[in-house]
């Protein structure tokens, strides 16, 4: 994907003027060009200057929330080092630390805040942890060694990139500038196999804009977008807005 | 707003960044005690941080709410990854305003169509961004030098770099925006960089 003037793109880059397939392109050539990697921090450390531009004080609440969060939070463990995670001790002393800010705020009796934290804290880790899951995915599609990318513009306005993967069997889609369907109507995304159109993704209805994870792409011959009712249709109702072959 | 050394456009007839920046130092050394879990130095951190951050997704999504959520959400980040910190790619400061600003302009773009997006800034261009930039600036020296150095800027150039870095602009709407070819405004952004570098004196080095 690397193009003659990949190298111009280093200030958008640097200062995330660029979208999620641009930044995936960019991110592999930075991985190859040691030059680059050292202008595009520079870039980033004259953007930073810019960010003092809007210094201003959050709410004063702030301070025990983020203190609080950030003790009830697992570190990353060091690049290399094989230890997952915080020690059983200091994890126990962060929970600690967590329950006790909690506590001087002034919520229930110590052990109801304790539990209240500790349910909060693993829904948000659930969270997280789905959010992250499908972050990788898409990295793993966006850096596999077959990864192609292929574009088309829609028939009514828009344009879709999708980049496929055969080892990984999946595909990221990125949908931009296509008209709003309307509250009831919904983009569908599909794969199409033998000339047999199977769904692979629906936006919710009125949504124009999307990056989406796609699953099974292996084999299949062509990727389609079509305008359906809001819900999706089990096959497509209306002509694909774009039909972009794999092959 | 035109001092007179400053009125020669080019390298070194600017003022550069010479100043010690304590604060600088200081925030790399707490990120690193901080990779090791020291929740006293967080909470320093955080002191140093939080106004930074805070005021930057305050300005990309001018909604106090909202930025207060982000900041929040940057900061935990911050603690939870202080590990991937690594000094010889650049200062702490930039690290942690990287991740702040990435985090706002995906926020900014999933939120809103960028037609919507489009169409308030296009409504409100006259105003922003760049007056505003100057407006706050206020009696800090260092303030007032990127001021300086913004000052150093073609107006495109400056347009360019502050509608992506304030408003989460891609470079593709700020062409749209701009009436000017894709390529014109990639190349500005990157020339206005290397010039906003060169006027505050920024080198990394490995």
């Amino acid at each position: 994907m690397t193009s003659p003037d990949v190298h111009a793109l280093g200030g958008a880059y640097a200062i995330d003027a660029v979208d999620d397939l641009e930044r995936a392109s960019f991110d592999r050539h930075l991985a190859e060009c040691e030059a680059c990697t050292i202008e595009v921090a520079e870039y980033r450390e004259a953007a930073s200057r810019l960010a003092e531009g809007a210094w201003s004080v959050p709410p004063p609440r702030m301070r025990e929330q983020v203190l609080a969060r950030a003790a009830a939070t697992p570190q990353l463990p060091a690049p290399g080092s094989r230890r997952g995670g915080a020690s059983p001790v200091r994890r126990w002393r962060r929970l600690a630390a967590a329950a006790a800010v909690v506590g001087v705020l002034g919520i229930g009796s110590a052990a109801t805040t304790y539990v209240v934290q500790e349910q909060r804290v693993s829904a948000e880790r659930t969270a997280v942890a789905a959010a992250q899951q499908r972050a990788d995915r898409i990295q793993a599609v966006l850096a596999a060694p077959d990864a192609a990318l292929r574009a088309g513009d829609l028939s009514g306005g828009g344009r879709v990139t999708v980049v496929v993967s055969d080892t990984e069997d999946a595909g990221v889609v990125v949908l931009a500038d296509a008209p709003p369907p309307g509250p009831d109507r919904a983009y569908q995304l599909w794969v199409v196999d033998d000339s047999r159109p199977i769904s692979v993704g629906l936006l919710p209805a009125g949504q124009a804009q999307a990056t989406e994870l796609i699953q099974g792409v292996r084999g299949r011959a062509a990727f389609a977008v079509s305008l359906e009712p809001a819900g999706g249709s089990p096959q497509p109702s209306t002509t694909p807005l774009v039909a972009i072959p794999f092959a | 707003m035109t001092d007179p050394d400053v009125g020669s456009r080019g390298r070194g007839t600017s003022p550069g960044s010479a100043l010690p920046r304590p604060e600088r130092a200081e925030i790399d050394g707490l990120l690193r005690a901080v990779a090791r879990g020291d929740d006293a130095s967080f909470a320093r951190l955080y002191d140093l941080l939080s106004p930074r951050v805070f005021g930057l997704a305050r300005r990309v999504l001018r909604d106090p709410a909202q930025a207060e959520e982000m900041a929040q959400e940057v900061l935990v980040e911050v603690w939870r990854t202080a590990n991937r910190f690594d000094p010889e790619r650049g200062s702490g400061l930039s690290w942690v305003l990287t991740i702040a600003h990435r985090r706002t302009v995906d926020r900014v773009r999933s939120e809103q169509s960028s037609t919507d997006r489009m169409q308030k800034v296009a409504a409100a261009s006259a105003q922003i961004p760049y007056d505003e930039v100057a407006d706050q600036v206020g009696s800090r020296l260092e303030r007032q030098q990127v001021r300086r150095c913004l000052d150093d800027l073609t107006e495109l150039q400056r347009e360019a770099i502050t509608m992506a870095y304030y408003g989460g602009h891609t470079y593709r709407e700020v062409s749209t925006l701009l009436d000017i070819a894709l390529p014109t405004v990639k190349t500005r952004m990157r020339d206005g960089l290397i010039r906003l570098r060169d006027c505050l004196s920024i080198e990394v080095t490995r």
